[in-house]
């Protein structure tokens, strides 16, 4: 059982627009004093008269709780989109059940009741759907391994390029023909001059050569 | 989504007349009308336990029976208090303190009687006609029931769920006490309140979803 009841805030005036609209209307005596007290007795009549069918007073009275169930979900919900839902769903449970509002009654609690239970139960939506959600943040958008995440350090390619030309000669040759150039040992061989056996001995070396150079195991062109 | 101005428009054009919910005590009145209504049949057509006359007589059964009754009056009261939406939930405790007393007097003669009941202790025409006796009160009662609560506002389903549940069982359970020897009360208890706590679960199970 909850005690929603008690948590329930008191009907609060709701500011200027609406009101002009109210005193528009001049629908029987009202003092100013007690413009809350007032608003509410007015949605109850409102409300009997849709109850009997009236819509003018219906639209009227959806016109005028509107703002007060977005001034109630704005307490719970930040996004603008969940406020307007909620006032919806509000909107649309008071139409289903408008025959259980008693006009001997306030007005103010009935529907106060009904706009809390919604704002409860989507938050309770919202809490269920994101336990199975994992929002999507900068850093998903990454790869799980650090290195794969600097790619100004793993790719560095002057680094690679000033190692290569400090390389003696015929490694320098044999890794730029094999490796930067990507020949096959008898391109590179032809367009050397080495044998395919120098080749092989030469690029090799210059790798290790390489590695030695750039003081890590994990760049190699 | 729609736009709310949008929805206000389509609520005002569907807005035609409504039939105004009575007032819960009167909705309890009426429901009232109906287990009377079948205590007469059942006193008719069955006739009251043979041994009424004498366990009048006997304190504990009266205050059992009494407090089974207000227990029942009270929960469809309860019940329809928290069908409507302005109501405090507090309306739930209401018949506890009777289920309480109704409770202390059932004791453990019960489940003693329960247990001798057993496979062999009782002719199966009677445990068929007890049967027929709750089937006769609960399912009409439960019915009934069920309408006039989906007519009012189910924000609180749990609870109007358990409440009308337990009015039904303590008016089965109390047609039970005056018509047969037999005392069924555990189980159409556990019947009732079963069926109550398998519609809420299921009930919560799927708006989970």
């Amino acid at each position: 059982m909850s005690n929603t009841r008690d948590r329930i805030p008191t009907l609060r005036l709701v500011p200027h627009a609406e009101w002009g609209a109210l005193h528009a209307q001049g629908e029987d005596e009202r003092s100013v004093d007690a413009p809350a007290a007032v608003r509410e007795v007015d949605w109850s009549i409102l409300m009997a008269r849709a109850q009997v069918g009236e819509r003018e007073a219906y639209r009227r009275l959806l016109d005028e709780i509107t703002p007060y169930l977005r001034s109630l979900a704005v307490n719970s919900h930040r996004d603008p989109n969940d406020v307007e839902d909620t006032v919806q769903d509000v909107l649309l449970t008071v139409h289903a059940i408008r025959h259980t509002y008693d006009p001997a009654r306030p007005f103010g609690p009935w529907l106060v009741a009904i706009a809390h239970r919604r704002i409860v139960d989507r938050l309770r939506r919202q809490g269920r759907a994101r336990q199975h959600e994992t929002p999507l943040e900068p850093e998903h958008e990454t790869l799980a391994a650090t290195g794969a995440n600097y790619p100004e350090t793993s790719v560095d390619s002057t680094a690679v390029r000033t190692a290569v030309e400090r390389l003696p000669p015929g490694q320098r040759e044999a890794i730029k023909l094999m490796k930067l150039q990507e020949m096959s040992l008898r391109q590179a061989s032809a367009a050397s001059g080495m044998s395919i056996a120098a080749l092989k001995v030469a690029t090799h070396r210059g790798l290790k050569t390489l590695r030695k150079l750039l003081t890590g195991s994990s760049t190699e062109a | 989504m729609i736009r709310t101005s949008d929805l206000i428009e389509a609520l005002v054009t569907d807005a035609r007349p409504v039939r105004r919910l009575r007032a819960p005590v009167q909705r309890a009145a009426l429901w009232l009308l109906l287990p009377a209504l079948i205590f007469g049949l059942l006193a008719l057509g069955h006739g009251v336990r043979p041994d009424l006359a004498q366990r009048l007589g006997q304190p504990d059964f009266i205050v059992g029976t009494a407090a089974s009754m207000l227990t029942g009056v009270l929960a469809a009261l309860a019940s329809l208090m928290l069908n409507l939406p302005d109501r405090s939930r507090h309306w739930a405790l209401l018949p506890v303190p009777a289920l309480l007393v109704w409770m202390a007097t059932l004791g453990h003669g019960c489940l003693v009687n329960w247990v001798d009941i057993g496979p062999d202790g009782v002719q199966l025409d009677e445990t068929a006609r007890c049967f027929g006796t709750v089937l006769m009160t609960s399912l009409p009662l439960a019915l009934a029931m069920f309408a006039m609560l989906r007519r009012g506002s189910l924000l609180s389903a749990g609870t109007v769920a358990l409440t009308g549940s337990l009015a039904v069982a303590a008016m089965s359970a109390t047609a039970m006490s005056i018509f047969h020897s037999l005392d069924a009360t555990v189980m159409i208890l556990v019947w009732n309140l079963g069926t109550a706590a398998l519609i809420v679960a299921m009930g919560s199970w799927l708006g989970h979803r």
